[in-house]
């Protein structure tokens, strides 16, 4: 397994990997000393798991998972950070409080053996510009709460203005990307766009009704109702047909 | 002098000052020259003395046993003219119904001092005996409505002087220990997120340079003890601070490495001002979580302290930017270097902080001088 160390502390990236030589099966590939290293380093590395720290200069761990089309593996490793620990009851892989205990560090690896085992999807070649497929989670931060989401479980994408509002569970967050850019993106297997607003997670809809004009009315398993638009229906129905 | 005494103090010199004057004009007037006057006069002073003393006391019972006190200010006026007036009817009934039963009647005639109506209602005689002494009662009431009225009004201002006096020395007894709480809060604080990075950093160094990890432990240890120890300390000596600060400084150096450098520009005279324990320390913090951490490629620390006119002025540079050009309210450092500063110094001190170049930060305080002998 691959991984990639993002700290901003040299003695603190050395200490990580000197414990992690106890875990052969994980190969520490590079270091990144701040999120634009890091970033950067995820694209071409294309690493299976991410040790990332949260405070560092210029921008946060967050920040710079927030800025990733796809979310790679996250181990958290930080000092002392409420605000961190709050946003972790959300599915982050796993976190460490730094200095790290031996005992917390084989839990994480665990952890991490157990989640991959469930999901052994082949990494797509073009990591970073292929299409997202369902098993792949990005991550999301509004405001002061994060999120890992998996694509299976959003229900719906809405256009606002410059941004998206994204729908899971009882959240919504918003996150900084059009809807087009995310149509482009998205596995159009499952995602269908419904009109202008709304991108749909097809193994979401509840009910199909007919609407106005020779459109359909979707409603989603979250209650929302999104109206097809006439050209997007002839589409919509060719593909249930098949 | 306990509560009781204080008012049985109040209660018998005020009815005697009362009795005083009553006498002081009854001879200026010259009613004391026969001798049936005097005798009738003493008689009813002492029992209208005596029962104004009875039944204010009872009076007061009413007042307490109904906490006249705790009530708006609005509701307690009614209460006390309510109860004046009920008291002032009973007591000029009392009054009247005792001079009857007590009076010798054979002395009445010779009495100058009664108004033909009181002659007649004493003498338990007249045609319309009822109306007349429903009259007497009445101009008796208004006259101990009159007195009680003054005695209640003494009461009352007295309470409320020494309420609002005692809830002043409340006031200032709970600002004081504001005060020490809040010298105690900031005085404790250091950057949890820095002791647990230190001890990370110190356990990948025991491997690598284990000299240095163990000058390390010294010095967090240092700074663990002196924020323990400053909780009993309202001032410090700058060199005792200075030393605080260069081994937190040292330790900030292990983390960052090339990425943190500090100066020092220390006159030495300047070494034995006192200053607040830790504040220095709290604004190199600052400058290190505000400034140093931000950038991804470090900067530099410089630490100032001089005479300037007459004050002992400390000065935190550091590469940075303030956000906004201005930097309060956020977080924990600045407003407590301010609180600090007006609660131990008042006016005497000031505090700054702003860009003084297109990359350098300054953080200043001026703390008033202190004469050494």
């Amino acid at each position: 397994m691959r991984a990639i160390i993002i700290d901003d502390e040299r003695l603190a990236r050395a200490e990580l990997k000197k414990l992690l030589q106890d875990y052969p099966e994980v190969e520490v590939v590079d270091e990144a000393a701040n999120a634009d290293e890091g970033i950067n380093k995820i694209d071409t590395l294309q690493p299976d798991l991410v040790f990332l720290d949260i405070q560092m200069p210029g921008k946060t761990g967050f920040d710079m998972l927030a800025e990733l089309e796809r979310a790679p593996h996250v181990i958290f490793t930080t000092a002392y950070d409420e605000y961190a620990l709050k946003a972790f009851d959300v599915n982050a892989l796993d976190y460490l409080l730094k200095p790290i205990e031996p005992k917390r560090l084989a839990d994480a690896m665990q952890k991490l053996h157990i989640a991959e085992t469930k999901e052994t999807h082949p990494i797509p070649e073009n990591f970073n510009q292929s299409i997202l497929t369902e098993v792949d989670q990005v991550f999301v931060k509004d405001g002061e709460r994060c999120w890992f989401v998996k694509l299976s479980d959003i229900r719906l994408f809405e256009s606002v203005g410059n941004y998206a509002k994204v729908f899971f569970g009882a959240n919504k967050p918003l996150i900084l990307k059009s809807l087009n850019a995310l149509e482009e993106r998205l596995d159009p297997k499952t995602f269908f766009r419904a009109n202008r607003k709304h991108i749909v997670n097809l193994r979401m809809i509840e009910k199909i009704e007919p609407y106005f004009n020779g459109g359909l009315l979707l409603e989603l398993k979250g209650g929302e109702k999104i109206e097809v638009s006439r050209r997007q229906t002839v589409k919509f129905k060719e593909m249930m047909s098949l | 002098m306990s509560r009781n005494t204080r008012y049985w103090l109040f209660q018998l010199g005020g009815w005697g000052l009362f009795a005083l004057i009553n006498i002081f004009f009854a001879f200026s007037f010259d009613k004391l020259n026969k001798v049936d006057d005097r005798i009738f006069f003493f008689a009813r002073l002492g029992i209208f003395v005596l029962m104004g003393i009875v039944i204010t006391h009872v009076m007061r019972y009413v007042i307490i046993g109904l906490n006249f006190l705790q009530r708006r200010l609005e509701r307690q006026l009614l209460y006390f003219i309510l109860t004046t007036l009920v008291f002032a009817f009973l007591v000029s009934f009392l009054n009247i119904e005792l001079l009857i039963r007590l009076s010798d009647k054979s002395i009445l005639n010779n009495v100058d001092l009664l108004s033909d109506n009181e002659k007649k209602v004493l003498r338990n005689v007249g045609n319309s005996y009822s109306m007349n002494k429903l009259l007497v009662v009445l101009s008796g009431a208004f006259y101990f409505f009159i007195y009680f009225f003054i005695w209640n009004l003494i009461y009352f201002i007295y309470h409320f002087i020494t309420k609002s006096q005692k809830q002043q020395l409340d006031t200032l007894k709970l600002e004081a220990l504001v005060k020490e709480l809040e010298l105690k809060t900031i005085k404790a604080h250091i950057n949890p997120h820095f002791i647990f990075n230190s001890l990370n950093g110190i356990r990948a160094l025991i491997d690598e340079d284990p000299n240095r990890a163990r000058n390390a432990i010294t010095e967090l240890s240092n700074i663990l003890r002196s924020s323990m120890q400053t909780d009993k300390l309202e001032s410090v000596s700058l060199e005792k601070e200075l030393n605080i600060v260069k081994d937190y400084l040292a330790l900030e150096n292990m983390r960052f490495e090339d990425r943190l450098h500090v100066e020092y520009e220390i006159d030495e005279d300047t070494l034995d001002q006192k200053v607040p324990p830790m504040m220095l320390q709290t604004l190199v913090e600052n400058a290190i979580k505000h400034g140093i951490s931000k950038q991804i490629s470090g900067g530099k620390i410089r630490i100032v302290s001089d005479f300037k006119d007459s004050y002992h002025e400390l000065a935190v540079q550091n590469t940075g930017k303030l956000v906004n050009g201005t930097a309060k309210g956020e977080g924990f450092g600045l407003p407590s270097t301010l609180n600090r500063l007006s609660l131990l110094y008042g006016e005497r001190a000031r505090f700054s902080i702003k860009q003084v170049t297109s990359e350098i930060v300054e953080a200043r305080v001026l703390l008033p001088l202190q004469m050494s002998i």
